[in-house]
């Protein structure tokens, strides 16, 4: 099966490139592999026949945002971290070894899996929630239109936040004269 | 019109926006505020009496609505299966706008005294309770995490205020990776239910596993799933994260002591407060098929947390690190009234809701004091700072007597009846070792906040002491406010009225 072999290969893209993020001495070398991973997600999407947000993810992740990262990075122009101690590289290789082993144990152990009726259906009509931009239009604006909403709040606040902790405020306008309220 | 776009109108039209109205006005004052802000030079006066006015007034008309019975309550979940009003949701919603009134007034008390933004502090303030308020109504993984992202981002900007100290920026980027990391697993969890409760392997699989009600009842069709454990677990471990309880709380003393004292406020109070109702919403709700895993887990956390609280708590000299770490212990408390909640005691909602109404009321009467008590750093209150408070201002003395008094639980305070209610719900459901555990938590906790007290009522000899601390006398309206939560806490303890019933 091809689209076996391309979720395998899609798969290990993103979590290799994951692990390479985390691991990188240099943030650059962080941000290209975050990118990979992107892209690799991408493939995952098509794969599941969701391909505005594979679109999507190209465009707004792998696109816009880590070119962001990109200009942050260069901008500040951070110095490559220094090694971190044998010990603790082995206790973490150690704990994700386990997890890893721990997650697959769970995914193996016999689930209750008594199959009594298919509901594919009744998601929104058997298609995808967001295989085109269609569909995924109609529904965040009747379905998910009060989490769409408030989204747009919390957009506005991290903006807030940025300019209220970045900006710097003279100490001139410090004291007002007392009085009650 | 095909059958998906029917649903989809059927979905359009179960948005019953005017239910909202309090969320949807806070909104749009604390829109309005940035505006008057912009338009309107020196106006800082009125930046305070709008938000204020804006609150006081849907707190007013929130407790009419309920007193009254108009306040609309559902059987079904309304905005296509994201919200459904019910009666604590309500209590939840009049107890944010609550809180979020003391805080800005506190942040007022703070804000005058530095060169940091105004409109700003009331604005996040007001955007963050507006999104605690709709939390407490929502049955929508979609939607609670959008809005508990937007009460996490609010929290982020709030700790980083005090942007020139440099406590206050180490605690926003330690609040904000604990915080990063907390979303992340609670996601994780989401994501886990979502797939394992739509899965056509398992009997009955939901149409939409994101809807606490039909998520519910795919747990409890499949109580063993492992996915289904897991992604629970992982969910009430990001929730835990906000409530600061054991093995969570470990952001708590920095954050706590970096943040400026009207978010450590907030934080204590109102975020915590959040975290105990979603924990409640969640386990007694959609969660309520998995008690024989979550009873004992919770179960041992709630002893440590009650253990982990009080034994920090005594090595702390900074009041608040006390106040985090004494935190922690009330979180344990708390947790038993959740525990009692599960194992179905129908009052415990009531035990849990008085608590955490004397909590607050405690509460923000001891940060009122703060706020005239703090140093210019705002990081730096060392109960030293208390020396000789009860002679110099006898009422920021008393008042503190009183919050403190509460927050241990003396009678006749309000803090006294709500632990005795917790405890008498624990009682009935048969937690008899974890009573015996509270009990000893509460002795214990006398020691810290009385080592507090001491320091307020003694007066060393001034040789030793050296000046005495330079405190802000209070202005009118602190007074009044001041006086109004001390006597709250007094007559909450005589008289409970319908709270408990």
């Amino acid at each position: 099966m091809v689209t076996d072999w391309l979720f395998y290969f899609f798969a290990a893209l993103t979590v290799i490139a994951g692990f390479l993020v985390a691991l990188s001495r240099s943030p650059v070398n962080a941000a290209m592999n975050m990118i990979l991973s992107f892209i690799g997600i991408a493939g995952l999407f098509v794969l599941l026949e969701t391909f505005f947000l594979a679109v999507l993810q190209i465009l707004v992740y792998a696109g816009a945002i880590v070119v962001l990262f990109l200009f942050i990075i260069m901008l500040i122009d951070p110095e490559r971290l220094p090694k971190p101690h044998k010990l603790s590289t082995i206790g973490s290789a150690l704990v994700a070894a386990g997890l890893t082993a721990g997650w697959f144990a769970v995914l193996q152990a016999p689930t209750v899996a008594l199959p009594t009726k298919v509901a594919a259906e009744s998601f929104t009509g058997g298609r995808a929630p967001a295989a085109t931009a269609r569909v995924f239009g109609e529904v965040l604006f009747s379905q998910y239109l009060l989490p769409f909403e408030v989204a747009g709040f919390l957009l506005l606040i991290a903006m807030l936040g940025v300019i209220v902790i970045s900006k710097h405020y003279r100490p001139a306008t410090t004291r007002k004269e007392g009085g009650s309220v | 019109m095909d059958a998906q776009l029917q649903i989809l109108s059927e979905f359009s039209s179960s948005h019953h926006w005017m239910w909202l109205w309090p969320e949807i006005v806070l909104a749009a004052l604390a829109l309005a505020l940035l505006a008057v802000e912009l338009l309107l030079p020196k106006s800082d006066r009125w930046l305070l009496r709008i938000s204020l006015g804006a609150q006081v007034a849907v707190f007013a008309a929130l407790i009419a609505g309920l007193v009254g019975g108009t306040l609309p309550t559902s059987d079904v979940a309304l905005f296509a299966g994201a919200i459904q009003p019910t009666l604590s949701g309500h209590l939840m919603r009049i107890f944010f706008v609550g809180c979020s009134i003391l805080v800005c007034f506190l942040g007022y008390l703070y804000l005058e005294r530095r060169p940091l933004a105004r409109a700003e502090y009331y604005h996040l303030v007001m955007i963050v309770t507006a999104a605690m308020m709709l939390l407490a109504q929502i049955t929508h993984f979609v939607a609670f995490f959008v809005a508990l992202e937007t009460v996490t981002i609010g929290f982020y900007i709030l700790v980083a205020y005090g942007r020139n100290s440099s406590y206050s920026l180490e605690a926003g980027l330690k609040y904000m990776i604990m915080g990063g990391f907390s979303s992340g697993l609670l996601l994780f969890g989401i994501v886990l239910l979502y797939g394992a409760a739509g899965s056509p392997t398992l009997i009955g699989p939901a149409g939409d596993p994101f809807q606490f009600g039909q998520l519910g009842a795919v747990i409890a069709e499949n109580p063993g799933n492992p996915l289904i454990v897991i992604g629970a677990l992982l969910v009430i471990v990001g929730i835990c994260f906000k409530i600061g309880s054991f093995p969570f709380q470990y952001w708590i003393p920095d954050v706590y002591q970096g943040a400026p004292t009207p978010t450590t406020a907030f934080l204590a109070v109102s975020s915590k407060s959040m975290g105990f109702y979603l924990l409640y919403v969640l386990l007694t709700g959609p969660f309520l098929g998995l008690q024989s895993i979550l009873v004992p887990v919770i179960g041992i956390m709630t002893y440590c947390t009650i253990a982990f609280g009080n034994i920090a708590a005594l090595g702390q000299n900074n009041v608040k690190r006390v106040i985090g770490m004494s935190g922690v212990a009330h979180a344990g408390i708390l947790l038993v009234g959740i525990l009692a909640a599960m194992r179905g005691v129908d009052w415990a909602f009531q035990a849990i809701f008085f608590y955490l109404i004397t909590y607050a009321l405690a509460s923000f009467a001891v940060f009122g004091v703060m706020c005239h008590v703090a140093p210019d750093e705002d990081a730096n209150q060392e109960r030293e700072h208390y020396f000789g408070l009860m002679q110099n201002h006898p009422f920021l003395g008393g008042v503190l007597a009183v919050g403190l008094g509460s927050l241990a639980g003396i009678p006749p305070l309000a803090g006294f009846v709500a632990k005795a209610a917790i405890i008498v719900a624990a009682f009935q459901a048969k937690l008899y070792l974890l009573v015996a555990f509270v009990l000893v938590g509460v002795v214990v906790s006398i020691f810290y906040y009385f080592g507090w007290l001491r320091a307020a009522v003694t007066n060393p000899h001034p040789e030793i002491q050296g000046e005495p601390h330079p405190v802000v006398a209070p202005s009118v309206g602190s007074r009044a406010l001041l006086a109004v939560l001390a006597l709250a806490s007094v007559v909450l303890g005589l008289y409970q009225g319908g709270l408990l019933s």
